[in-house]
């Protein structure tokens, strides 16, 4: 009980309700089931009353610079302050990293409460557009399970304690243990004022050590290799006319993934002539794997080998010259030229790259070893890509001790005193190293987390953490940019930041994390010496930053010259087989490498290609599943190195044959309400000296299924199923290669299902004012998913859980349909956003027996929630199946620290009510308002959905189809549009692009199709017999 | 009632002479008495009270099943979201389609001077009110937010909003709401007579009373049954048309939507005939019992099930007919998305519930056409099981099948029943014959003062031709000759 009152007193006793009493006891009933091991955090909840104290005081310092400002005093909400509008949401520039990938960002805050992320629109590296970990993130900081203060465990137990007594105790602690015996493992960060911390712990004598359990690692060291220093890759996609991708995922796992998508998506333009052409081998389907014009299913481990198997094409079969430094052997090369894993195609490949040189791109994945990387910097030298599309950017990575040296420090006594600057190593550490055991060795160990986590639980003292919405900070982008990191609330719940901890470690006097910020920022723009208290000069430079959120791009450099010694090639075959699978350890597309466990929206949002939700599976070729008589759903027993994970399997066509991908990240004991226990928990079979996997996994049927679901196929599909499938895509999603564009430009319309001359039986609705339409383009959608992350954030979209998913009951008004066309072993796939197309004439409208859903004069098909009955007929009815049902009250499980994530523009759906895509139709009010008080008419580009604002490849275009000059204008005059079942004259309002393949003529020749069940083909027989 | 050891065949067609429609050693007092000493006079049966016990128990389970909806939402039944409509609208259909029976034998049958009708039609019609309370219960609470689904109706509110006359959803409250009507009232006022002869033998004060209040006054005066006459031929007349119009409009929910596989012209007749199909089934299903345990073998005769059975043959036949003409123009059609919603409905996922229903409704009446099955009690009495289930079934494939696979493959899902929609179902049926049992010991099930008037000794010159039982050569034996 202690801990009780010691969190009420803080919460000030004379408001102390009934119903908070109740809330309490409710709140630590349902910590002592979770955290049994006796870990018990604070129980003060957020109040509503304590919420809206952080908030006033919030906005009345945002109103000083356009954030928050560092004096936390209270100040009443009763009189409005000064230029703020009540009601009026405000965006602020921030930064968010997700492991050592920051992003600029646009944090939109409502009356103090941050409600979106977006992309920053005037940061060159994102455009507006963010990922889908970037825009979840707002869900994150009002997550139920966050940290709610420090937790100090000693031979007593737990006990709740604050940062004060930590200060007091480190103030003490470091000094009395030595330095030299006190060691800091740090998450990868690219902070400046965190390396400034972690730098003077390491002036003191401190050991430093790193562990991210997906990294970049084997790319720096790649170019170490290749040319004698750690670079950063550097792209620039508007430069390629080749690209060939070796497992590197260019398109998703980048870390400038999303300039990546806009410069290819700028270069995936068959209007303006600019087609590049995509290679892609990889293990298992990616994002960029699916966009490719060639993909080639090759197992992780084969890759060096297909590098290998090109370089020895270019040299030997195209005449490449290596460069001097290359440290390749050129008589060893010969061996390789016809080695399997280069497939048949590798010749064309390889002329296709000679005759594009200076115009071409090599990349390799993070998950192939350095030599790999260094061949591949190797060959874009020889063919004179470097500093072209590709630049190898030299970086001065500090000198870090890793995960396993930190163990054996550890062990071997070299270690009293641990800080674990975020991160949660008990839970990511590879399984051979027994972190937790290594852990306990500590005398002392200090960890910054979010929450209680399974690390936090075996040290000795836990720090809440800010979120990056809470804190003040910095960060480095991939090109080198200077990025800020500012607040837009008070931390709810007493957060720090790691520049925060580092500085209590090392200091008497801990300063906050605006001041080390700012501190850091004057000495990286020429401050010298102690901080002035007053200078104008940096005043200036200083609101710059916070106000743009980044500064300038600095120079870019050159990329050095080689001077590889030797690149070791690959070792021998690896005879891999149904007894001797590759395990391929992947970060999670969902929930990254189990950071985001916590997340709903994250965890229900559908796997770009699995459409799998809530799950991680093993993903099998459907090869090894014929050959081994295991089925989509049994659970198998994964025997890799010793150990051994029960672990369901997914069936994932274009699945490298004996490779097996793993994603990371699931499995989380520790991950609170949402993320508790939801799949399998693949770190247990990782090893340190495999982190990417290997050979070596063995397979075996335990007999027994798992539920997997899925928001696509919900159920197993037969036989005549499967073969309508592929009869109807092609008029679904329709396609056809860069030739049959160019010579039959309006291809598309024989694609699609005949139909008589389409005509009304009435005189239909002229829209003489704005008529709203939208254009999606297929060509350019990677199938990211941002899309949906950014809907659900803008428009209240309830999260249902797994078994509502797995009844096929999801919410999300925006669904990526993914179709495989041609043999499950190498298909293509095809994917396809479809939201509410807001038909003219809506089929949903004229079933609606209580006109709950109608015209606008507009034209958006509009739905009225509150008067909405609920027959669903109007689902029925709808050839998409876009409109969502609310089953239940999906909103009653929300306490009120969850319910402020809410966008106070969009309606919350009650039970038993129909909802689906609105078109933003609060953005599009927000237009209209804005422009009637300039007094001027809505622009083209005023209004952006949350879809086509974060869309980084611009695949969704909104506007006004009244104007002849709007973009979805333009794109509808192009020949490629056309209507989703446009046979049964609906007349959408949402027209899509057809996707535009560029084969290459030697490996797939026009008219005779490389794959079977071919697009064209088959749209051609349909248009015959319709 | 004697029950006499041997009974004649009134299913032999001889064209020279009228058909026995009333057996046994029945006149006018005999008929009076069989009927309403079951109301008014027996000791009321133990099985009876069992039976009422065991169904009142189900409608308990069928509220307790709407309870849990109403206070946890739609989403405990099986639906998703390709199949928005589930087992809900599927028992909504197959229950007003039971309800045709009952119009159809009161109304059309009345007008085609049908005489055989009279000893079924009062039960008939029973059965469709109960069938149509039924079938309204699930409509109003498959709703996602049944508190304000009065605002299907058009009634005065503050917003003057109307509801959406385009809606197929509304027609359908027009359509079952007219039928409930005129069909409450066409079984009321054919009752009236029958309540009067209740109100003369009640002993009871109570009985008195309330049959006394039933019976509106009725005297047997001859400007009574004048006028009598006069109202049933006209609800007759307003009945035949509901009777196609009904379920004509029910249909529409589903033939005026677009979704390949309900998007057909046939449906109207086709629905139609395959309601006849299933209340004629249903009112056989529990008229066999009933008149068994009643002893009302003489006025319910063989030859009265013979030829429900016959209208069974007919309306089955029409309905295999739908199923294959169905098929014809989906592939006819040539519109791929319409072709495949029939061949995943034949081979797809649901295959096992549309060979269900084939072998049901179009092998299992085809049966009829021997005359041995047709006047066979127990047989018949299966068969009309199978047509329940059929039809049922006929419904879940259409209403399913079709919803599951759509336009696009991206949102083709399975639909799988919960325990609720189990239960609810079960439930429904619970208050169905509840209402029967009720209905049996409460009120006159059987038309008396209509089969008086189809007895031969009613008919003036029957002592011209023979009298009960005087037939030429030898007697044939009924099947169910013997039974007690």
């Amino acid at each position: 009980m202690s801990q009780n009152t010691n969190g009420r007193m803080r919460e000030e006793g004379y408001w102390r309700s009934l119903q908070e009493l109740a809330d309490t006891d409710d709140f630590r009933r349902q910590l002592a089931d979770e955290f049994p091991e006796g870990v018990e955090p604070s129980v003060g909840s957020v109040s509503r009353r304590r919420f809206l104290q952080i908030m006033s005081a919030s906005v009345a310092m945002t109103s000083m610079v356009g954030c928050r400002w560092p004096e936390e005093t209270v100040v009443p909400f009763a009189k409005r302050v000064e230029g703020t509008v009540p009601g009026e949401p405000a965006s602020f520039a921030t930064t968010l990293e997700i492991g050592p990938v920051a992003s600029a960002v646009v944090a939109t805050s409502y009356d103090g409460r941050p409600i979106k992320i977006d992309g920053n629109p005037d940061f060159p590296g994102s455009l507006g557009a963010a990922g889908i970990f970037a825009q979840a993130a707002v869900l994150d900081l009002y997550d139920p399970d966050r940290s709610r203060s420090v937790v100090h465990t000693d031979e007593t137990g737990a006990t709740e304690s604050d940062w004060d007594a930590f200060v007091a105790f480190a103030r003490s602690h470091y000094r009395s243990t030595g330095w030299d015996k006190v060691a800091v493992l740090t998450e990868a960060t690219t902070s400046p004022s965190v390396h400034g911390r972690l730098k003077s712990v390491a002036d003191k004598g401190g050991r430093i050590y790193a562990w991210e359990p997906v990294c970049r690692r084997n790319e720096m060291l790649g170019a170490k290799l290749a040319f004698g220093t750690p670079a950063r890759i550097q792209l620039d996609l508007t430069r390629a006319e080749v690209i060939v991708d070796f497992d590197a995922n260019l398109l998703q796992d980048h870390p400038t993934a999303l300039r990546n998508s806009r410069n290819f998506a700028a270069k995936r333009d068959p209007e303006s002539g600019h087609m590049n052409r995509l290679y892609s081998f990889e293990p298992s389907f990616s994002v960029t794997g699916g966009m490719a014009d060639h993909r080639f299913p090759t197992a992780a481990g084969e890759i060096g080998a297909a590098v290998w198997a090109l370089a020895a094409e270019l040299v030997l079969g195209e005449g490449l010259a290596l460069p001097a430094g290359s440290g390749i052997d050129q008589g060893g090369l010969a061996k390789w030229r016809h080695h399997a894993a280069g497939t048949d195609h590798v010749a064309a490949l390889a002329h296709d790259l000679m005759t594009h040189r200076g115009h071409g791109l090599l990349l390799a994945g993070t998950r192939q070893p350095p030599e790999v990387h260094a061949l591949v910097a190797v060959l874009n030298a020889a063919l004179g890509n470097v500093d072209h599309a590709i630049a190898y950017l030299p970086f001065d990575r500090p000198e870090m001790g890793t995960l396993k040296d930190l163990v054996d420090d550890l062990n071997a006594g070299r270690i009293e005193s641990l800080v674990i600057a975020g991160g949660n190593p008990v839970y990511t550490a590879p399984a051979d190293l027994d972190f937790a055991g290594a852990l306990a060795k500590a005398g002392t160990s200090v960890h910054l987390g979010h929450r209680v986590d399974a690390t936090s639980a075996l040290c000795t003292w836990h720090i809440p953490r800010a979120h990056a919405l809470e804190s003040w900070g910095d960060a480095t982008a991939w090109d080198g940019t200077h990025l800020s990191v500012q607040p837009l609330i008070e931390p709810l719940f007493g957060g720090k930041t790691m520049a925060e901890l580092l500085s209590a470690v090392t200091s008497r006097k801990p300063r906050t994390g605006h001041r080390l910020t700012r501190e850091t920022y004057y000495a990286l723009t020429g401050g010298t010496g102690r901080m002035p208290k007053v200078d104008k000069g940096f005043e200036k430079r200083w609101r710059r930053l916070i106000h743009d959120g980044f500064a300038e791009t600095p120079d870019s450099v050159a990329t050095p010259s080689l001077s590889a010694a030797r690149i070791a090639p690959p070792r021998g075959d690896q005879h891999l087989g149904t007894d001797n699978l590759e395990i391929a350890f992947v970060q999670d597309p969902s929930v990254h490498d189990g950071r985001f466990a916590d997340n709903a929206w994250l965890q229900e949002m559908p796997d770009f290609m699995t459409k799998l939700a809530w799950d991680n599976a093993a993903m099998i070729s459907p090869a090894v599943s014929a050959e081994l008589g295991v089925k989509h759903g049994d659970l198998v027993m994964l025997d890799y190195e010793g150990r051994t994970l029960e672990m369901a399997v997914y069936v994932l066509p274009g699945q490298a044959k004996y490779s097996v991908t793993a994603h990371l990240g699931y499995g989380r004991e520790d991950a609170g309400t949402v993320g508790q226990g939801v799949g399998f928990d693949t770190y247990r079979l990782r090893t340190w000296d495999a982190l990417a996997g290997g050979p070596g996994l063995k397979l075996r049927k335990t007999g027994r299924t798992y539920p997997l679901a899925t928001t696509q196929d919900h159920h197993a599909i037969d036989a005549a199923g499967a073969d309508e499938i592929q009869k109807r895509v092609p008029r679904l999603v329709r396609e056809g290669t860069l030739d049959d564009y160019n010579a039959h430009p309006e291809f598309v319309d024989h694609l699609g299902l005949h139909s008589p001359p389409l005509v009304s039986l009435w005189k239909e609705k002229e829209y003489t004012g704005h008529k709203w339409g939208m254009s999606i383009d297929l060509n350019v959608c990677t199938g990211c998913n941002a899309c949906l992350v950014g809907c659900q954030a803008e428009n209240n979209i309830p999260v249902v859980g797994k078994d509502e998913v797995a009844r096929g009951r999801e919410m999300s008004w925006l669904r990526l349909d993914r179709y495989f066309l041609g043999s499950p072993d190498d298909p293509k796939c095809a994917q396809q956003p479809v939201a509410c197309a807001h038909c003219e004439m809506a089929p949903c409208e004229q079933v609606c027996p209580v006109t709950a859903t109608l015209h606008t004069d507009e034209g958006l098909n509009a739905m009225v929630y509150n008067r909405c009955v609920g027959t669903r007929y109007c689902s029925n009815n709808c050839p998409y199946k876009v409109r969502r049902f609310n089953w239940f009250n999906n909103f009653k499980d929300l306490n009120e620290t969850e319910k402020l994530v809410l966008n106070p523009d969009v309606s919350v759906r009650a039970r038993g009510v129909m909802e689906k895509c609105s078109y933003c139709t609060q953005r599009i009010e927000k237009a209209r308002v804005q422009a009637r008080v300039e007094g001027r008419d809505i622009k083209d580009g005023d209004i952006l959905p949350a879809c086509a604002q974060t869309c980084p490849t611009d695949a969704i275009v909104f506007g006004d189809l009244n104007d002849p000059a709007s973009r979805v204008s333009g794109r509808r005059e192009i020949k490629r549009s056309y209507d989703l079942l446009d046979y049964l004259n609906i007349k959408p309002r949402t027209s899509y692009m057809a996707r535009i393949r560029n084969p290459n003529p030697a490996i797939e020749p026009a008219g005779g199709h490389g794959h079977e069940g071919d697009h064209g083909e088959h749209g051609h027989q349909d248009a015959a017999h319709g | 009632m004697d029950q006499t050891a041997t009974r004649i065949d009134n299913t032999l067609d001889d064209p020279t002479r009228p058909v026995e429609l009333i057996l046994g050693d029945n006149d006018f007092t005999s008929i009076t008495e069989t009927v309403s000493d079951i109301v008014l006079e027996k000791k009321t049966p133990k099985a009876w009270y069992i039976a009422l016990a065991f169904t009142a128990s189900l409608t308990g389970v069928l509220f307790l099943m709407i309870g849990y909806l109403f206070i946890t939402g739609v989403g405990v039944w099986g639906l998703n979201n390709p199949v928005s409509w589930g087992w809900a609208i599927v028992n909504f259909v197959f229950w007003v389609g039971i309800g045709h029976a009952g119009t159809l034998i009161s109304a059309i049958l009345f007008l085609l001077r049908q005489k055989w009708r009279t000893s079924i039609n009062r039960f008939a019609e029973a059965m469709t009110i109960f069938a149509v309370i039924c079938a309204g219960i699930f409509p109003a609470i498959h709703v996602g937010r049944v508190w304000v689904v009065y605002w299907l109706f058009p009634l005065p509110n503050y917003q003057a909003m109307w509801p959406n006359f385009r809606s197929p959803l509304l027609w359908d409250v027009f359509a079952v709401g007219t039928y409930a009507t005129v069909s409450l009232l066409f079984w009321y006022t054919g009752m009236v007579p029958d309540l009067a002869t209740l109100r003369d033998r009640a002993k009871g004060r109570l009985q008195q009373i309330i049959y006394g209040t039933l019976a509106i006054g009725w005297r047997g005066s001859h400007r009574h049954w004048h006028r009598y006459e006069k109202a049933y031929l006209l609800l007759a007349g307003l009945a035949t048309p509901l009777v196609l119009s009904v379920h004509s409009v029910v249909s529409f929910d589903f033939a005026t939507a677009q979704l390949p596989g309900w998007h057909t012209t046939i449906f109207p007749p086709y629905f139609v005939a395959g309601a006849v199909f299933s209340g004629f089934a249903m009112v056989g299903t529990i008229l066999i019992p009933a008149r068994k345990w009643f002893g009302l073998q003489d006025i319910i005769t063989l030859h009265h099930l013979e030829n429900m059975n016959k209208v069974i043959l007919a309306t089955g036949s029409m309905v295999g007919f739908a199923y294959a003409t169905e098929f014809f123009i989906a592939w006819y059609g040539g519109n791929p998305n319409e072709s495949f919603a029939f061949v995943n409905r034949a081979f797809g996922p649901y295959a096992w519930a549309y060979w269900t229903m084939v072998t049901c409704n179009v092998v299992t009446p085809q049966l009829f056409w021997f005359k041995k099955i047709r006047i066979s009690l127990p047989v018949m009495w299966v068969m009309y099981i199978f047509v329940n289930i059929g039809m049922w079934f006929e419904r879940f494939v259409i209403t399913v099948s079709s919803l599951s696979r759509d336009f696009l493959p991206s949102s083709w899902a399975y639909f799988k029943p919960t325990t609720v929609d189990i239960l609810t179902f079960a439930g429904s049926f619970g208050l169905f014959l509840t209402l029967v049992l009720l209905f049996i010991r409460f009120l006159p099930m059987i038309a008396m003062a209509e089969v008086k008037t189809v007895m031969t000794i009613a008919d003036a010159h029957s002592g011209e031709r023979r009298s009960v039982g005087d037939y030429h050569g030898d007697i044939p034996k009924t099947p169910e000759g013997g039974e007690g």
